[in-house]
């Protein structure tokens, strides 16, 4: 019966060939390691975030009135509810450390070198997008958490000169975080940002399989690299076969993604939700501290140390701009990082920076 | 070798099928309608019961509730608990208005707040006026 | 301009505090100053302390007075009630706290101060500023022989005690639903609402009032436990749920581990 789909389908599109040549007979470089699948890991989650985000849009209201009585339902009426929510809320967090995974061992590789430059500016705003989608996701549930943690972050651009303001009240629908904002952040939330990000990911996708994956810089030295002048894609003639080989080890890393965001809900279910996060917005109480999340915490707490706020932002944005466009920094041809001691220095120092800021966010 | 892989492939299968099952179940539920409140429980007062500008105290829908008969807009029906903290709200038939003698939240007789810490208007029921009969829920 | 947007958004932090800090009334501003006689300058300090300071009361909630205009601060067109005289405590703080006021008009305490001028008022047990929650043990020894035996005291916080205790546990209980996500809202209402009309008990100092009410309470919070028990039920039985989920997705993710290598070690004996 199948034989039978498959002759059928195969008349019409080749499919034995398509098989062949992106699955089967598609060689990935023998010494790939497990990081490699991160990428595919984060797209995993991202499916996921949006099979649940459909879900819960199913039952989510986006106005002000009833935004945090319908998540309230979602989380106590509405059977297994409770389930499709937090798969969303830990599976975010836990989507962010992947990309973030994703991104640190694509850069210790140095697999952004030419001729993958493209690559990495569409992946870093991914990740740009990604942290969007967290910020606009954030405020949905209209609760104080929400409420505040937004205006805190939307006040930000006040610090720049002359436009700042504008920029405020772009950012807000108006002077202050109201339904207009919740209008907004829900368009980009559930519309705006989702097309962007699968124009990127496609973009993305396409630039991998067209220049061929990197092969591991470390090991026994290769044979010096042809001069890139004209384009050629990488082949890798003595490596293993994409599929089953290393679709399997996908398959497996994102299978322990779940297990981990299964493991959050079953014993530590308010992980990501403190206090604040269940009691309604209430615009005329602020409450005691609010904290951005985990992974706003090291720019939060920059932010608080540099005493003047508006060279505070423009650090942030220079930071920003660097990360961005790096490959067109580092043209080095060297993409063996242990072998260049001051790009390893300052990646562990960077590494060190973020893991100490973060903590310290977390405690002042 | 091949018996490993086999039976590697067969447990699989199993634990993805469990898996795809343990979904399909929640799924179902999750998208059902609600099943039909079997004919919500109704209150039904008499109005005799209830002179102008007087009220009841009633449990409605395991609420405590207050039915008013306004001289001016007719017959209420508002939930007693005050949407600050949870006290039950006393009617105060002079003062035309419903006081929580908690933090001193006031409400007027269609349950807007007038002052004092609630954040929200008391909730209402929907009630129907028969004959006879005032019928709420 | 996407890019320049989303770095916006990224710079995703709070400030130091201009959005974050909730504004003090402008009272503070001198009051924390040594402008002020010691007596004073102590007070913004102890109300910062205090539930009150937690709940948003501030100075101008219960003395009046505009608390944002400093010119207006203490203006009696604003409401300024200033401090309040021994014997007029009661009413000031049964601005708010209306129910409590008549209980205790009514009671032993309240009838003696309004007959002599002397007698408990609220600051005498409660404090003026550092106000902290009621609890059972603002009735004790020191407190009640200042002006009698402690005996009757004694009796009375002994009445007192069991439904304090059923209190604090169902208290406890809501907040570990809590803490697991469960949400609390209507259990904690009602326990609210039962605490605060116990808490109205205290102030009629009448133990045998407080006896033939203690029955009905237990009744109340009866039911209230039986809803926080099906609140854990259900809370572990979404535990076992997700539990059973994690268990499957670790098994496949073994499973497909195990069936990688064997394809790679295959790979590596060709």
């Amino acid at each position: 019966m199948w034989n039978i789909v498959k002759k059928w389908i195969e008349v019409r599109i080749g499919l034995d060939e398509l098989v062949k040549t992106q699955l089967t007979e598609y060689l990935v470089p023998r010494n790939i390691n497990l990081f490699y699948t991160l990428g595919f890991v984060a797209l995993g989650g991202f499916v996921v975030q949006i099979i649940t985000g459909f879900f819960l849009l199913t039952y989510y209201v986006p106005h002000t009135d009833h935004a945090f009585k319908s998540v309230q339902d979602i989380m106590v009426n509405v059977p297994y509810g409770w389930l499709f929510r937090l798969m969303h809320v830990v599976g975010s967090n836990l989507i962010v450390a992947s990309v973030g995974a994703h991104m640190l061992s694509v850069f210790f590789m140095n697999s952004y070198k030419k001729p993958r430059e493209l690559t990495w500016l569409v992946g870093a705003s991914m990740l740009l997008i990604t942290l969007t989608f967290c910020l606009s996701g954030y405020l949905l549930p209209w609760s104080q958490l929400s409420y505040w943690a937004t205006t805190i972050v939307t006040n930000i651009p006040s610090a720049i000169p002359s436009v700042g303001d504008f920029a405020v009240q772009m950012s807000r629908g108006g002077q202050n975080v109201s339904g207009a904002t919740l209008g907004r952040f829900f368009a980009l939330h559930v519309g705006i940002l989702p097309a962007l990000l699968a124009g990127l990911l496609g973009t993305h996708l396409f630039l991998v399989r067209r220049i061929g994956i990197s092969a591991p810089p470390f090991g026994p030295s290769k044979k010096e690299k042809n001069p890139w002048t004209a384009f050629r894609h990488e082949h890798h003639p003595d490596g293993h076969p994409f599929f089953p080989h290393f679709v399997l080890k996908e398959a497996a890393m994102v299978m322990a993604f779940f297990a981990v965001v299964f493991f959050v809900i079953t014993f530590a279910p308010a992980l990501f939700s403190p206090e604040d996060a269940s009691l309604p917005a209430d615009p005329f109480r602020t409450p005691a501290h609010i904290k951005p999340e985990w992974y706003f915490l090291a720019a939060y707490q920059m932010l608080k140390i540099v005493p003047n706020k508006f060279a505070g932002i423009s650090l942030q944005i220079i930071i920003v701009t660097l990360f961005l466009f790096w490959p067109f920094l580092d043209t080095a041809k060297e993409d063996n990082i242990l072998k260049r001691r001051v790009l390893l220095g300052l990646f562990l120092a960077a590494c060190l920076g973020w893991i100490v800021l973060t903590i310290w966010g977390k405690y002042s | 070798m091949t018996n490993r892989r086999e039976f590697l492939q067969k447990v699989l299968a199993i634990l993805g099928l469990t898996t795809l099952a343990s979904f399909v179940y929640p799924l179902t539920k999750y998208f059902s309608p609600p099943a039909e409140e079997s004919a919500a429980k109704l209150l039904v007062l008499s109005r005799k019961d209830i002179a102008v500008g007087d009220a009841q105290e009633v449990v409605f829908n395991n609420t405590p509730c207050v039915v008013i008969n306004r001289p001016d807009k007719g017959f209420v029906a508002l939930s007693r608990v005050c949407t600050h903290l949870g006290c039950l709200v006393e009617y105060q038939k002079d003062k035309k208005r419903l006081l929580c003698p908690c933090h001193a939240g006031t409400y007027d007789l269609a349950g807007s707040v007038t002052s004092g810490p609630p954040p929200k208007p008391l909730l209402q029921f929907p009630l129907k006026v028969e004959g006879d009969s005032i019928i709420i829920g | 301009m996407r890019y320049l947007l989303s770095c916006f958004f990224i710079l995703a932090c709070a400030t130091i505090g201009a959005a974050a800090q909730s504004t003090e009334p402008v009272c503070i501003q001198c009051h924390d100053t040594d402008m002020m006689k010691a007596g004073l300058r102590k007070v913004p300090a102890e109300w910062r302390k205090s539930w009150h300071y937690q709940n948003g009361v501030a100075c101008n909630d219960c003395h009046g007075g505009d608390p944002i205009d400093a010119a207006m601060a203490m203006s009696p067109q604003r409401g300024f009630a200033g401090k309040p005289s021994y014997e007029g405590v009661p009413e000031f703080c049964g601005k708010c706290h209306i129910g409590i006021l008549k209980n205790y008009r009514e009671s032993g305490h309240g009838k003696a101060l309004k007959a002599s001028g002397s007698g408990p008022n609220c600051v005498t047990c409660h404090g003026s500023h550092a106000i902290q929650k009621a609890n059972i043990d603002i009735i004790n020894e020191e407190r009640c022989t200042q002006c009698h035996s402690y005996d009757r005291a004694e009796i009375m916080k002994q009445a007192l005690f069991a439904t304090e205790k059923n209190i604090r546990d169902i208290d406890n209980s809501l907040k570990r639903l809590s803490s697991q996500g469960m949400y609390t809202e209507e259990e904690g209402k009602e326990l609210f609402r039962i605490e605060a009309e116990f808490r109205t008990l205290f102030h009629t100092a009448d133990v045998s009032l407080v006896k033939q009410k203690t029955d009905g309470f237990q009744q109340k919070l009866d039911t209230l436990n039986k809803k926080i028990d099906v609140l854990f039920t259900e809370l572990h039985t979404r535990r076992n749920f997700s539990g059973f989920l994690l268990l499957l997705f670790g098994g496949m993710s073994i499973v497909l581990f195990l069936l990688a290598k064997d394809f790679f070690k295959r790979g590596e004996e060709k």
